[in-house]
């Protein structure tokens, strides 16, 4: 098990002045596993991945990479991480290649081996008929892939990505997360910060919710949900309902509370799936008359909004 | 040290398309020292009324040729534009000179009187200040307008008669002799004895100097730039040392430092007529001086946060040490200042082609020597300092 293990953070932690930016951050990744740290601006992710490159000397905690301690100043588990920076890390004056080599040279890349990555890697990020082309006269969708495109050009076992999606325009967003779910499919592990709860939900094995410099909560999306109790809600539009149809709506199994407003009914339940076709067949024998049906399943927005009593996004 | 390289041609890249590094490097100290050497760079008549010259003179010979140098001497003074000193020895007036007490020293040695008049050769030694270019430019034509004075028979009698030293027939025999092929004074040697500077050689050294303190300062505000714009966080997850980015980023400003002056002396030659000395000498020199003034630099921007502060930090040194090593004008020519001239590479730098033109590579040494010196303390320092401050 340990073996398999890429990352090891335990017990992670960072003061600027007065202001606790991480206090005590764990977690782990495996082999082939996405794991997003989800937090809203200001909870301490780009702190936290800035001690696991080694950028940030930490002031408490520790950091295995592949079994090795990372320091700043570690040279060997820094060649196992490829970093994309939160903000762009790319020299605007050199092209795409130009930018891709240099930094191959700081990985030490043998040259032949370099060349043909540098190929692949441009292709991978979209950027292979733009790759002698100077960055500053790319949109900033392509200036976002070249820049995740040299954190994975020396092919690192941990990928860490921090909010590479963050200003994009939708059609290179969905690039992006198409790359990211490419590599992960590839057997590359990521470290992945966002503060889209939809990012997470779609790229990530398992999620850290952070907020205020500590993991909250963590798991896949399942566990979490469960961890804080979180419910289907089943929302119904409906005329005609009797106090009969409430009561038998709410000896239904699974179903844990039925709340009539007027003209519409709200179900929290286990599983909305089982519960509606039943619910359907109890309105209708009942003659209520339906006019539409919606369900919401609890997602880790709302587990946020559990954990934090506030909104991902404010 | 193979990633500091990888850093260093990158940076070489991208300043070269930055188009203020040719004007720092080439076309600012040219085009100044250009100005500098028309204005103060031509002899006495240009430069004229307002200035006086300070020069001391040691007459050990006690002979009439000695006492005629003297009157000439005496006479330029009363004119204005000089102040004598009179020293005892050869020793004092050498001192003087060295430590710029004057600008420059006129040597009369014992038995000069004796060696013209009996035809052999003969030396009256200038020995110049190396931060007084322009005083030991004027000692130099003095003497050397002596020289040619004394070879024609006119003033040799003259000289001879007025001094009562030679009776009338020996005086024509002198006369004579004066004017046959053998001259009695060898303007060369004249020359060859002083430690000057060529005076356009002295202004483009001073200029390229100063200006090599802000290609210097390069290598701190490219990584400060780096910082703002984000890829140094790249720079510091490789794996490499952070001593190496330091080190790339020192060594691209030492070649462009090395570049520059290397085009400046040439170019200067070529146009300016510059006479820099012997090509070895003057290339050990400009190493220690790119060096010296790139390690100063990377230490004093160290302290910096921004690009902006560590451009300014960086000015008010250069221009310090700019004003202390006699860039732009010779001041530090005594007491305090003189001695405070030497903390800065500028002073060695100068100080040392005037060695090398006065004696030769050896003589150059010791400037070269504490160049390298300042280098190496300054280059510790600052890789160091730098390298620790080197975070996001
Ligand atoms: N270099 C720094 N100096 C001072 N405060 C910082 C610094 N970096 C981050 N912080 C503070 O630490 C907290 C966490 O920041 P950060 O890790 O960037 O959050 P996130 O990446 O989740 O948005 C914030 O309050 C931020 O203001
Ligand atoms: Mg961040």
């Amino acid at each position: 098990m340990t073996n398999s293990r890429v990352l090891e953070a335990t017990g992670l932690k960072k003061s600027f002045g007065d202001i606790h930016a991480v206090r005590g951050v764990s977690f782990h990744i495996s082999v082939g596993e996405t794991y997003g740290l989800l937090g809203p601006n200001g909870a301490g992710k780009t702190t936290s991945i800035s001690m696991v490159s080694g950028l940030l000397q930490r002031d408490g905690g520790e950091v295995l990479l592949d079994g090795q301690s990372m320091t700043t100043t570690s040279l060997g588990p820094k060649q196992d991480i490829g970093l994309v920076p939160q903000d762009l890390a790319i020299y605007p004056d050199l092209t795409a290649r130009e930018n891709l080599r240099f930094f191959g040279h700081l990985y030490s890349m043998p040259k032949a081996e370099l060349v043909k990555r540098v190929d692949e890697v441009l292709e991978v990020v979209g950027l292979a008929d733009r790759a002698n082309d100077r960055a500053s006269e790319y949109s900033g969708g392509m200036k976002r892939r070249l820049n995740i495109g040299i954190g994975l050009l020396h092919r690192p076992k941990l990928l860490v990505l921090d909010e590479p999606t963050v200003g994009v325009d939708p059609q290179s967003r969905n690039a992006i997360l198409e790359s990211v779910e490419h590599l992960s499919s590839e057997g590359m592990a990521v470290l992945y910060t966002t503060h889209y709860m939809e990012e997470a939900e779609r790229l990530c094995t398992r999620v850290g919710i952070i907020d205020q410099g500590e993991i909250k909560a963590e798991g896949t999306r399942r566990e979490l949900v469960e961890l804080v109790g979180q419910q289907d809600r089943i929302r119904i539009t409906a005329t005609g309902v009797q106090e009969s149809a409430l009561d038998e709506l709410r000896r239904l199994s699974g179903v844990h509370s039925v709340s009539p407003s007027d003209g519409s009914l709200e179900l929290l339940v286990a599983d909305a799936g089982a519960v509606l076709p039943e619910a359907m067949r109890v309105l209708g024998s009942q003659h209520a008359g339906v006019s539409s049906v919606s369900v919401e399943e609890p997602d880790l927005e709302a587990v946020f909004l559990h954990l934090t009593g506030k909104a991902l996004r404010d | 040290m193979r990633h500091a390289w990888t850093i260093a041609k990158n940076d070489l890249s991208l300043r070269a398309r930055d188009r203020s590094i040719y004007i720092i490097g080439l076309v600012a100290p040219l085009a100044l020292a250009f100005i500098f050497n028309v204005v103060f760079g031509g002899g006495i008549s240009d430069v004229g009324e307002t200035i006086t010259f300070e020069v001391g003179i040691a007459n050990v010979d006690q002979g009439p040729i000695g006492a005629a140098f003297e009157d000439v001497i005496d006479s330029i003074a009363s004119e204005g534009l000089l102040t004598v000193t009179t020293f005892g020895s050869a020793e004092a007036a050498r001192t003087a000179a060295d430590n710029g007490t004057v600008g420059a020293s006129f040597i009369l040695p014992e038995g000069l009187s004796d060696a013209v008049l009996g035809g052999a050769d003969a030396t009256i030694e200038v020995v110049g200040n190396v931060d007084a270019p322009t005083t030991t430019q004027v000692a130099s034509s003095i003497s050397e307008q002596f020289g040619i004075g004394v070879r024609t028979a006119n003033l040799s009698v003259a000289t001879a008669m007025a001094s009562g030293a030679l009776s009338p027939e020996q005086a024509f025999a002198a006369a004579g002799e004066a004017g046959t092929a053998t001259p009695a004074i060898e303007v060369g040697s004249v020359e060859a004895a002083s430690r000057q500077l060529d005076s356009a050689a002295y202004f483009v050294a001073g200029l390229s100097i100063f200006f090599l303190f802000f290609i210097a300062g390069m290598s701190i505000t490219s990584m400060l730039e780096e910082r703002r714009e984000g890829t140094l966080s790249r720079l510091l997850a490789a794996p490499i040392n952070r001593q190496s980015i330091v080190a790339g980023k020192s060594l691209a400003s030492i070649l462009i430092g090395l570049a520059s002056m290397t085009v400046l002396v040439i170019v200067s030659s070529l146009i300016m007529g510059a006479d820099w000395g012997p090509p070895l000498g003057v290339a050990m020199l400009i190493v220690g001086a790119v060096l010296a003034v790139t390690a100063l630099m990377t230490a004093v921007g160290s302290f910096a946060k921004t690009p902006e502060q560590a451009g300014n930090l960086q000015s008010i040194v250069a221009v310090t040490l700019g004003m202390l090593g006699g860039t732009f004008v010779p001041i530090a020519q005594e007491g305090f200042l003189a001695k405070l001239s030497l903390l800065t590479p500028n002073a060695w730098f100068i100080r040392g082609l005037g060695d090398l033109a006065g004696g030769g590579i050896s003589a150059a040494l010791p400037a070269v020597l504490v160049l390298l010196a300042i280098a190496v303390v300054a280059g510790s320092i600052g890789l160091v300092i730098a390298g620790r401050a080197l975070r996001l």
